[in-house]
């Protein structure tokens, strides 16, 4: 099998959608010595007819991105436009996995109702959409604590390299926070409170000489 | 005499109805006020290639609208450079509130944060607003702080500007819109007008006349002043 995958995010080969797609990578091309893939990285815009071209070619598809306000990013969207223009004629397959910053996979849910209609509009397969919350800050952390995380991409990509679809039990996983419980709220307060929920924000503000600033309203009359 | 006996009148009226004179001389003003109130900034998002219908729609709902004394301005983004966002966050990290990108936005900023009404007008591409309206949400970062709160029992980040405008999405349908494509856009812009401490204050097609815009900008004006 061959797999197209569109990284949708604007940070490119600096992303988190990229270590979760390496991840994805390695246990997709790990089971069959046949899988390949090609990855295009959305955020080169001036290679959108490469782009829409490798689409035209493809069967397989996987598309990935960081959700920005709460859809695609505009990347991804100028990406979309385009392909809804082209006529398109094999039967493809398209697979989405949408991951954010926010631990609560809910502000994801309603691009993933976007995703399937705009499948359905393209006239191809939906396979589904993978969604992951609460992956900003993976960069900072240090490896133990991501291992679960990475260890599940994996998988899903081993799932997804012997029979072209997710894992159900993977992507419910990866998806099961839908909103924050009491105790997680209330957790989040106390830490609020102590100034510990503010650390991640205020320690780069701090390097960067911009604590005093952070409060600042450059577009306000 | 007759002048004489007018003004005796009119100073025997205002006499026992002074109370009711300053509070018509105030309700005036007031209303005054009321029209002068609503500050109205319109993104139109239509790419250059697109509808020249949906161009003249906007152009005639302005027509009215500054007929009714609205302040009214609309931004064509197809003319502007205006980058994608590039997820640095500098404009959280590094120049708080200020975006990183030196483009045509920046002088656009101070018209969508600083009006009453936000108005996201758009044909829908692929199901969606088109992607000059999707850079400038994401653009809209810097609106907000990085500094997480607890909305609704959810996470969203807090506050950088005291106010914030009400939203408005004016969208032209595709030839293969069903409604369901529509609940999701209504739906996502309910989220977004979350995220942005705000909320989608109306939600109209091109299908549907001008005036009824109007209308919706009238009730907005009645809620904010009563």
């Amino acid at each position: 099998m061959k797999l197209t995958i569109y990284n949708g995010s604007p940070r490119r080969k600096k992303s988190n959608s990229k270590i979760l797609t390496d991840q994805f990578i390695q246990g997709y091309t790990k089971t069959m010595d046949q899988n390949s893939y090609e990855l295009h990285y959305l955020a080169e815009t001036n290679k959108n007819s490469e782009h829409i071209e490798a689409f035209q070619n493809a069967e397989n598809i996987l598309i990935i991105f960081p959700l920005y306000t709460d859809s695609m990013p505009g990347i991804v969207k100028y990406f979309f436009e385009s392909l809804h223009k082209i006529p398109n004629e094999n039967n493809k397959k398209i697979g989405f996995i949408v991951q954010s910053g926010f631990p609560e996979v809910k502000h994801s849910t309603y691009v993933e109702r976007y995703l399937k209609r705009f499948t359905e509009k393209l006239g191809a397969d939906y396979l589904g959409a993978v969604i992951k919350g609460g992956v900003e800050g993976i960069q900072a952390r240090p490896a133990w604590a991501s291992r679960k995380l990475f260890h599940a991409f994996y998988n899903l990509g081993v799932y997804f390299g012997e029979n072209n679809a997710f894992n159900n039990e993977i992507k419910n996983n990866l998806g099961k926070m839908h909103q924050l419980g009491r105790f997680r709220i209330n957790m989040f307060r106390f830490i609020s409170a102590l100034g510990i929920a503010d650390y991640y924000w205020n320690k780069q503000l701090k390097d960067n000489n911009a604590k005093n600033k952070c409060y600042d309203q450059p577009y306000w009359n | 005499m007759d002048s004489f006996c007018f003004n005796l009148i009119t100073w025997f009226w205002f006499f026992h109805n002074g109370e009711k004179v300053i509070l018509s001389v105030f309700l005036y003003f007031r209303i005054l006020f009321i029209v002068q109130y609503m500050n109205i900034t319109i993104l139109n998002g239509n790419p250059s290639d697109h509808s020249f219908l949906f161009d003249k729609y906007l152009d005639e709902l302005i027509i009215i609208m500054k007929d009714k004394s609205f302040k009214t301005r609309k931004v064509n983004l197809r003319d502007h450079k205006i980058n994608f966002c590039i997820g640095c966050w500098n404009c959280w990290t590094k120049t708080p509130g200020r975006c990183v990108h030196n483009d045509d936005l920046q002088a656009i900023y101070p018209a969508m944060i600083n009006c009453n009404l936000l108005i996201f007008a758009s044909p829908l591409l692929a199901g969606f607003p088109s992607s000059l309206i999707k850079k400038v949400n994401d653009r809209m970062v810097p609106f907000v702080l990085p500094y997480i709160e607890i909305i609704q029992k959810e996470c969203h980040h807090k506050k950088r500007y005291p106010e914030y405008p009400k939203l408005g999405l004016i969208l032209e349908k595709e030839n293969d819109t069903k409604q369901e494509d529509l609940d999701i856009v209504k739906d996502i812009y309910k989220r977004l007008a979350i995220n942005f401490h705000s909320e989608l204050a109306f939600f109209k097609t091109t299908e549907e006349k001008q005036e009824e815009i109007v209308n919706e900008i009238n009730n907005i004006q009645r809620v904010a002043t009563t």
